[in-house]
């Protein structure tokens, strides 16, 4: 029963749901509205087990010890500071959570992180890119091109060279761009059609039916 | 051991250093390179220019501060062409921690052209669910964000009475460091709505967007800091604004460090052939 009514519901929901997209009258139109409203207030649900099950993992590698627990320890200070400044104070603009903590906290932080990347991208790229073999050969030189032809460098060096760029982005890369996609697409549709029909259950998790 | 083997273990805090000064140097003492603007950026400027006096553009700010130096400044061009045309702007945001950065935006930019919050420019906020939010602005705005990210009811901004749903708004850019993002809007917005979709990314994944331009899906996209610098130019160049253009300062940096990346994979190249033919 308990694996009986909600892979009715999804059968039943999935093929309405599709069904809804072609009729173009008030009623199914009425009935989309109150869909979308149904899955935004179920979406608010989902941030809260998003951070519980966060909370339980970050306790259960400091009971446990794990390597870098003490980590764990910011995490979960900073959850409840930021949880306990949001609660009391609100959360509006002028806010102490929108102004200590977005504006002088996260934005320099998170934008240092950023930063470094490029540091770090220039000492993994003098050790590890190497011309190995003729498909990394080419990949490098597609690197150099798009790279160059991508700042006003490239253009003061070859004026076609921004030309060349575009075209390894509009032909070669969208060539494997565009297959990646359709192939993604069809496995989402099959995906879709296989929870759908119920032959993939794994979304109703691991307890006996 | 020789110079090439002593290349090969060279230590990363000297390339940090050198990309530290290379970087910082053009942005004390300009190159003054300059930025000619692509296809890409101009079809984006174009739909934004043909969008009528009194009517509204969308932007989804879709990023958060850690793609800010490449995203931000492609929001401001874009809110300086529509007041400077009298186009109205619509703000909304799919990330938490993008709202801070419109919220930024709104405080910044419409004072610069005597524009009314509520009257010319509107920040709705961020709501958790991505398609049903979109899905549900296709509907009906209000019924998604009852009030704005101030705190006022829809109803009581002016701006808001002729704008009720996407098919209200002609032309939309979704600036996005991921996802959600772009792809989201065209999904939903794009393929049920029909809404007309631009887009501004991070450089990284700006060759997610092409497959999109060439469908005619996107109407145009602004790539990287560089699509920020052009559209910039565009703004500046066509009388729009005469503001500091941080894209533009940047580019001279980023050549440098492109420059700076790539000779150290050559180096790395020459020197690990060498000695890996002397070992042979």
């Amino acid at each position: 029963m308990r694996r009986t009514i909600p892979l009715a519901i999804c059968l039943g929901m999935g093929i309405i749901m599709m069904a809804q997209f072609f009729i173009p009258h008030p009623v199914s139109v009425a009935f989309y509205d109150l869909t979308t409203k149904w899955i935004r207030i179920v979406s608010a649900f989902a941030l809260v087990l998003g951070v519980g099950s966060l909370i339980l993992y970050h306790i259960e590698r400091l009971q446990r010890k794990r390597p870098g627990w003490i980590y764990s320890i910011v995490t979960l200070t900073a959850l409840l500071i930021t949880a306990f400044i949001g609660l009391v104070w609100g959360v509006k603009p002028g806010s102490p959570l929108q102004e200590i903590l977005f504006k002088n906290m996260l934005v320099p932080l998170n934008a240092s992180m950023f930063a470094m990347l490029a540091f770090y991208m220039a000492s993994a790229a003098y050790r590890a890119f190497r011309a190995r073999t003729k498909e990394a050969a080419l990949l490098l030189i597609a690197a150099f091109v798009v790279m160059l032809g991508m700042v006003p460098v490239g253009a003061a060096i070859w004026g076609k060279l921004p030309e060349v760029a575009e075209w390894v982005l509009s032909v070669p890369n969208m060539a494997a761009k565009r297959a990646i996609l359709f192939g993604v697409a069809l496995g989402a549709i099959a995906t879709s059609l296989k929870v759908i029909l119920g032959i993939e259950r794994g979304w109703l998790g691991g307890g006996k039916g | 051991m020789n110079l090439l083997e002593n290349l090969l273990r060279i230590d990363r805090k000297i390339i940090f250093i050198v990309m530290a000064v290379l970087v910082l140097f053009p942005l004390l003492k300009p190159l003054g390179l300059g930025v000619s603007s692509g296809p890409r950026a101009k079809a984006v400027f174009d739909a934004v220019d043909a969008i009528p006096p009194g009517k509204t553009l969308l932007i989804s700010v879709d990023f958060d501060p850690a793609s800010m130096p490449e995203l931000y400044p492609m929001l401001v061009a874009l809110m300086r062409h529509c007041f400077a045309r009298n186009v109205k702007v619509l703000l909304c945001g799919l990330w938490i921690t993008g709202a801070g950065l419109a919220d930024k935006a709104i405080t910044e930019i419409p004072p610069e052209y005597g524009k009314t919050y509520g009257e010319d420019v509107v920040y709705l906020g961020w709501k958790a669910g991505v398609d049903a939010v979109i899905l549900g602005m296709g509907e009906n705005i209000k019924n998604v964000f009852p009030v704005d990210y101030y705190g006022h009811p829809l109803d009581s901004l002016p701006m808001m009475r002729e704008v009720t749903r996407l098919k209200d708004i002609p032309f939309m850019v979704a600036i996005s460091a991921g996802t959600p993002g772009f792809s989201d809007w065209l999904l939903y917005a794009q393929s049920r709505y029909g809404m007309r979709v631009g887009a501004g990314v991070t450089a990284v994944s700006a060759a997610d967007a092409y497959p999109y331009l060439q469908s005619g899906q996107l109407t145009g996209l602004l790539a990287g800091m560089k699509g920020a610098a052009e559209y910039e130019v565009l703004v500046q160049k066509n009388g729009y604004s005469k503001a500091y253009m941080p894209a533009v300062a940047a580019m001279d940096s980023q050549s440098l460090a492109h420059i700076v990346i790539m000779v150290l994979v050559i180096i790395g190249n020459l020197a690990f052939f060498a000695t890996r033919r002397k070992r042979r």
